[in-house]
């Protein structure tokens, strides 16, 4: 990744400057805090301090309890593990050999392939459901179109599981791409002629020289994709079945139609554990590549 | 120099555009914020703002879609903080809204009570719509069954809740309803459902009658019934996730058959969303219930005593019939106060009921109810 190369600052006096080096991040950094490292605190005590109906507070695991012995809140969890684990395989699947492609064509196509592949970024999820259903749905465009040439209608994804993966991965391609694009810029060109120099097959150059030397940035792409995915809204919700909901819509409509605060903040902790994995992966990868 | 000039270019662009969010509730410029759909933002601004303006010199309206019941709520919460510091929430008026959902909005007195407003009008108001006092019922609308009838003709359509389920058992997948909690077409008919495992009488539900045992009782047989017709519903048991996902679906012909607010179908077969050859027809033994959208007006607001003239405005005769004519919905006054030939025409589309179903502790139960018996398609016993 990029961001490694600016870890090593070229201070000629680092004591004298250090204090502004602080500073400098220091807005930031209490904006983290205060944003978002406190809002997290914050919503752990609520969860785990009742208040009890004559007053005074005690320690309370029972949301955890409920939310873990709930077989409905449980199979809300394995649905989401479930979409984000399948799309960050097919994200992997689709968007590697697009982003080996556009890093070793010369030819002009690529150009068009790469505004293509970053294209979803531009399109608003609300938008890009609504062009589903109409694509994809049931009598589609793809119905009309297999209609023509007297072909059977697909079974539709629409309301199954299936809209949401095809929805997210479509949406999450960009990022994706970009990223393992980004990391395929370390693989020098004299590495790959050297391995052919000496034999390697395509196999064996992806496999043994162009794969370690990515493993960072995919290790990224996918925290990333997962990070958007476990708690996206709008996709799972249009396009996915009413039961059982990925935690984005649960969430929801536990806060604001069931008006049960502190169990829609459960679910969110809970969602949250399961991320901070993929964010600490992130992290461990982005230090692993700043320490010299 | 380009250089400067862009970035003072880009300051002075990205300054404009936050200063509407400084701006204060202007004087005689009554702030109006939506959960509505566009057709009700369409006749707001179409006929009620250029009446009212016309009727009130000096005094304009500024129609904003808030997106939905929490995007207004937020607007809620802020005017909330501000009556907590005496500032200005720079909004008047709230359109579909429930003034309840403010958390001790109606205790701290931040909604006007209308029953002490003194609205010239208030006395017409449909008794059958009312809530409580600091929400204003002034339209109603009504779920219909909207069919395609090229696929089913209007004189083979069911007219009462046993025809309806034999039908959709007779043709499976042709029926899709969409989930009770985003938007009321699915959720009035999952109602209907509930009002037909209880002996067809409204009566029985109302705003403080719930408790857990009567939810239990009451609710699960109905429940019983939607999960019998499950497996005959599109996709084997499929729910939309709102009014305009159905209509989408019945305008592609994936299904014969939908529950739809009288209002958007009309407007959806106007603007060509749904073909001409949609019909609409109303259950004859009891209709799919309805509701009564309401209005709330801040207590301190900048235009108070403004948006309180636009309340007792929307209750005339005038607004109410084009109600009726212009946006497909109901009146929110009571039928006597529509002129004589507009009540004529509609007797045969209307029936001069609405069974309303209660919000409150009724809907949270209905909400949180079917999501787990109905909508996860599997026996819970098996």
């Amino acid at each position: 990744m990029t961001i490694a190369d600016a870890g090593q600052p070229v201070l000629a006096a680092p004591e004298r400057r250090r204090p502004i080096g602080l500073l400098l991040v220091a807005v930031p950094v209490l904006l983290v805090i205060w944003l978002i490292i406190w809002p997290i605190i914050s919503a752990i005590i609520q969860t785990l301090w009742m208040r009890l109906p004559e007053g005074g507070e005690t320690f309370s695991l029972e949301t955890y309890r409920f939310f873990f012995s709930d077989g409905y809140s449980l199979s809300n969890l394995s649905i989401t593990l479930w979409t984000t684990g399948v799309c960050a395989i097919l994200l992997l699947v689709v968007c590697l050999p697009i982003a080996l492609y556009l890093r070793f064509s010369d030819s002009k196509v690529a150009a068009y392939v790469q505004g293509l592949a970053i294209f979803p970024m531009f399109v608003p999820s609300i938008i890009l459901s609504f062009a589903f259903i109409r694509v994809l749905g049931p009598n589609g465009t793809v119905d009309l179109l297999l209609n023509a040439m007297s072909l059977p209608k697909i079974r539709s994804p629409y309301l199954t599981p299936w809209g949401p993966v095809i929805g997210l991965v479509w949406d999450n391609i960009p990022l994706t791409v970009l990223i393992l694009l980004s990391g395929l810029g370390n693989v020098s060109n004299q590495a790959i002629e050297a391995a052919r120099d000496v034999g390697a097959g395509r196999f064996a150059l992806l496999w043994h020289i162009i794969l370690p030397r990515i493993s960072n940035s995919i290790l990224v792409a996918i925290s990333f994709a997962v990070l958007g995915i476990f708690s996206a809204f709008t996709l799972p919700y249009v396009l996915g079945p009413a039961a059982p909901e990925m935690m984005g819509p649960f969430m929801q409509r536990t806060f604001r139609e069931l008006y049960e605060p502190r169990t829609a903040i459960t679910q969110a902790v809970i969602t949250f554990g399961f991320c901070i994995v993929f964010g600490l992966f992130y992290v461990r990868s982005v230090a692993k590549n700043r320490t010299p | 120099m380009k250089r400067r000039d862009f970035m003072l270019a880009a300051g002075t662009a990205a300054g404009a555009l936050m200063l509407p969010r400084m701006s204060f509730g202007a004087e005689g410029v009554i702030d109006v914020y939506f959960t509505s759909d566009q057709n009700v933002i369409d006749f707001w601004t179409n006929v009620v703002k250029p009446k009212f303006e016309a009727a009130n010199a000096g005094i304009t309206l500024n129609l904003v879609d808030g997106g939905d019941g929490p995007g207004v709520a937020a607007i809620g919460d802020r005017a909330m903080a501000a009556l907590a510091s005496g500032s200005d929430p720079q909004a008047d008026l709230f359109e579909g809204f429930d003034t309840r959902v403010t958390v001790d909005g109606i205790a701290k007195g931040l909604y006007v009570d209308f029953e002490t407003a003194g609205l010239s009008n208030y006395s017409k108001v449909n008794p059958l719509a009312f809530d409580i006092p600091t929400n204003l019922p002034y339209r109603g609308s009504q779920v219909l069954l909207a069919y395609d009838t090229t696929k089913l003709a209007p004189a083979d359509v069911p007219k009462t809740w046993a025809d309806l389920v034999a039908w959709i058992k007779a043709n499976p997948g042709q029926f899709i309803y969409n989930r009770p909690n985003k938007g009321g077409s699915g959720g009035n008919f999952v109602r209907r459902a509930i009002y037909e495992a209880n002996g067809q009488d409204p009566a029985k539900f109302t705003v403080d009658n719930y408790t857990a045992e009567a939810g239990e009782t009451m609710l699960n047989p109905a429940w019983d019934i939607l999960m019998d017709l499950a497996p005959s519903l599109f996709d084997g048991g499929a729910y939309t996730s709102g009014n305009t996902q159905s209509l989408q679906l019945l305008g592609q012909s994936a299904v014969t058959m939908i529950p739809a607010w009288s209002d958007q179908a009309l407007s959806a077969i106007d603007q060509g969303v749904l073909p001409e050859t949609t019909g609409l027809v109303q259950l004859q033994d009891l209709g799919l219930p309805g509701g009564f959208t309401k209005l709330a007006v801040l207590s301190n607001g900048t235009n108070k005593d403004a948006a309180l003239k636009l309340a007792d405005f929307l209750l005339t005769e005038e607004i109410q019939s084009a109600v009726l004519t212009e946006l497909g919905g109901f009146p929110g006054v009571s039928w006597d106060y529509i002129s004589a030939d507009l009540r004529e025409k509609f007797a045969d589309l209307i029936p001069q009921t609405i069974p309303n179903f209660p919000g409150g502790d009724w809907e949270k139960a209905i909400n949180e109810g079917w999501y787990r018996a109905v909508a996860p398609n599997v026996d819970p016993a098996s």
